[in-house]
């Protein structure tokens, strides 16, 4: 059974199919979560939260709107960012605060699974996207930060890094390819 | 943005790619969400962008601890779900009471957990994040050590295939659900094709692949083994599709049945 079937049959109470979605959603979640907040206990909590809100508010789903996995994947990433964004606004808090920040430094995530070809296929791609592209859609998508934030670290004008995140959407829907 | 920090009606426009990276601020992200209930060209962006943005999810999947799922059918068990989305839906609280994750150990296993190969989700996924990779990372965890030597030999083309600079993806799936996927370089003439949703097929029996040509015969680019992918060379620059066609064991020097798969080669780069 596909994803977006298991929504509706969960959406209705059926605790056997959340079993089976959870199957087929967890890895993608808590690896999407991971990358995001780095921080390994903190993604396990969030992705459990994210879980259990699919079991929760799965009646939300609205197919006629997009496939199943987008919308959990949609929803894992925004709790994720939200997280990081709040972390990141603590530990700002406590440097100010002259204190040392009890956040490991994860500067590269901790036993990385081979996700092999996948992620070979999604470097290559953005790897054909402009530096600027791709610096603004990774430092949002992966790392978490505003648009605001980004045209900072970039100094760029913010209308720029909007444009740019656009393109570079674009250009890697290009190379991904499958777009029928 | 404007000096008194209201955005004008064209700013808003311009959100959807942040938004859909989710890189907007929560009063920005409140704005926009009722910006897009009146604004089709902003929700029509934002769904297309929504979908590219998921694909870059895709390439970190990992394995979820394995104690998580426990917890999280435990707390599935204890927990009510939201009133039908007709009515107006409770505001989720942001952090989730804490007893629902509890410190109690997990009840026992009724039955061993089912093993599901590891990746096996990417497989499914492919109907909708529709990445040809997905399917070929997707066979990886289900192989035998046989298996697993012929692919290491083979995954050393593959990333010659993945490296060169002119290599594009596709993949076509029929209202059946039978796939096929490719990723290829035309320049070298070098490509990966993976299927998938072909079903078992009857003993005696193999998948054989073909290179189309206009006004040649079709050549035999292999045979598939089971649900490996098959690395490819020597395809021609004015080669049309590739089809797939069952065949006897051993394979035939031309098709003898219908193609029960067909994928055309222009999106990524042949016949140009
Ligand atoms: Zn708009």
């Amino acid at each position: 059974m596909e994803a977006d079937e298991l929504l509706v049959r969960v959406a209705g109470g059926d605790q056997k199919a959340f079993e089976e979605l959870y199957g087929l959603v967890s890895g993608p979640v808590f690896g999407l979560v991971r990358r995001v907040v780095r921080d390994p206990a903190q993604s396990e909590e969030v992705a459990q939260e994210v879980l259990l809100e699919l079991w929760r508010s799965a009646g939300r789903f609205d197919p006629g709107r997009g496939s199943a996995l987008s919308w959990i994947l949609t929803l894992a990433h925004r709790r994720a960012v939200d997280r990081v964004r709040s972390a990141r606004a603590a530990t700002e808090r406590e440097q100010r605060e002259g204190m040392r920040a009890h956040h490991p430094a994860f500067d590269q995530v901790a036993e990385e699974v081979e996700a092999g070809l996948e992620r070979e296929w999604v470097r290559h791609c953005l790897e054909r996207l402009t530096s600027l592209q791709r610096q603004s859609v990774t430092l949002a998508y992966y790392d978490g930060y505003t648009y605001r934030e980004v045209a900072e670290q970039l100094s760029l004008p913010l209308g720029t890094v909007k444009t740019r995140m656009r393109d570079g959407l674009t250009r890697l829907r290009e190379c991904l390819g499958g777009v029928a | 943005m404007s000096l008194f920090g209201r955005q004008s009606k064209r700013d808003l426009h311009s959100l959807a790619a942040p938004y859909a990276l989710d890189a907007l601020e929560p009063h920005e992200r409140a704005r926009f969400e009722k910006h897009l209930r009146t604004c089709d060209r902003c929700t029509a962006e934002v769904r297309a962008l929504s979908e590219d943005a998921v694909r870059l999810a895709w390439s970190t999947a990992a394995p979820a601890p394995l104690a998580m799922r426990d917890r999280v059918l435990a707390a599935v068990r204890n927990t009510p779900q939201e009133a039908s989305p007709l009515g107006a839906a409770p505001p989720r609280p942001h952090h989730l009471p804490a007893h629902v994750w509890g410190t109690e150990p997990p009840p026992p296993r009724r039955r061993a957990p089912r093993m599901r190969p590891l990746f096996a989700p990417l497989a499914t996924a492919t109907a909708a994040a529709a990445l040809v990779v997905a399917s070929l990372f997707a066979v990886q965890a289900t192989r035998t050590q046989d298996q697993l030597d012929t692919a290491r030999a083979q995954s050393r083309e593959i990333a010659n295939i993945l490296a060169a600079p002119d290599a594009r993806a596709t993949n076509e799936r029929d209202a059946r659900g039978r796939g096929i996927g490719v990723i290829a370089s035309a320049k070298e003439g070098r490509a990966i094709v993976t299927l998938s949703g072909l079903g078992d097929l009857p003993s005696g029996r193999v998948h054989q692949l073909w290179l189309m040509r206009p006004d040649v015969q079709p050549r035999s680019l292999g045979l598939f083994q089971g649900d490996t992918p098959l690395v490819t060379s020597g395809m021609n620059d004015d080669a049309t599709s590739l089809a797939v066609t069952v065949e006897p064991n051993g394979g035939s020097a031309q098709p003898t049945s219908q193609p029960i798969a067909q994928l055309a080669l222009k999106s990524v780069g042949f016949g140009e």
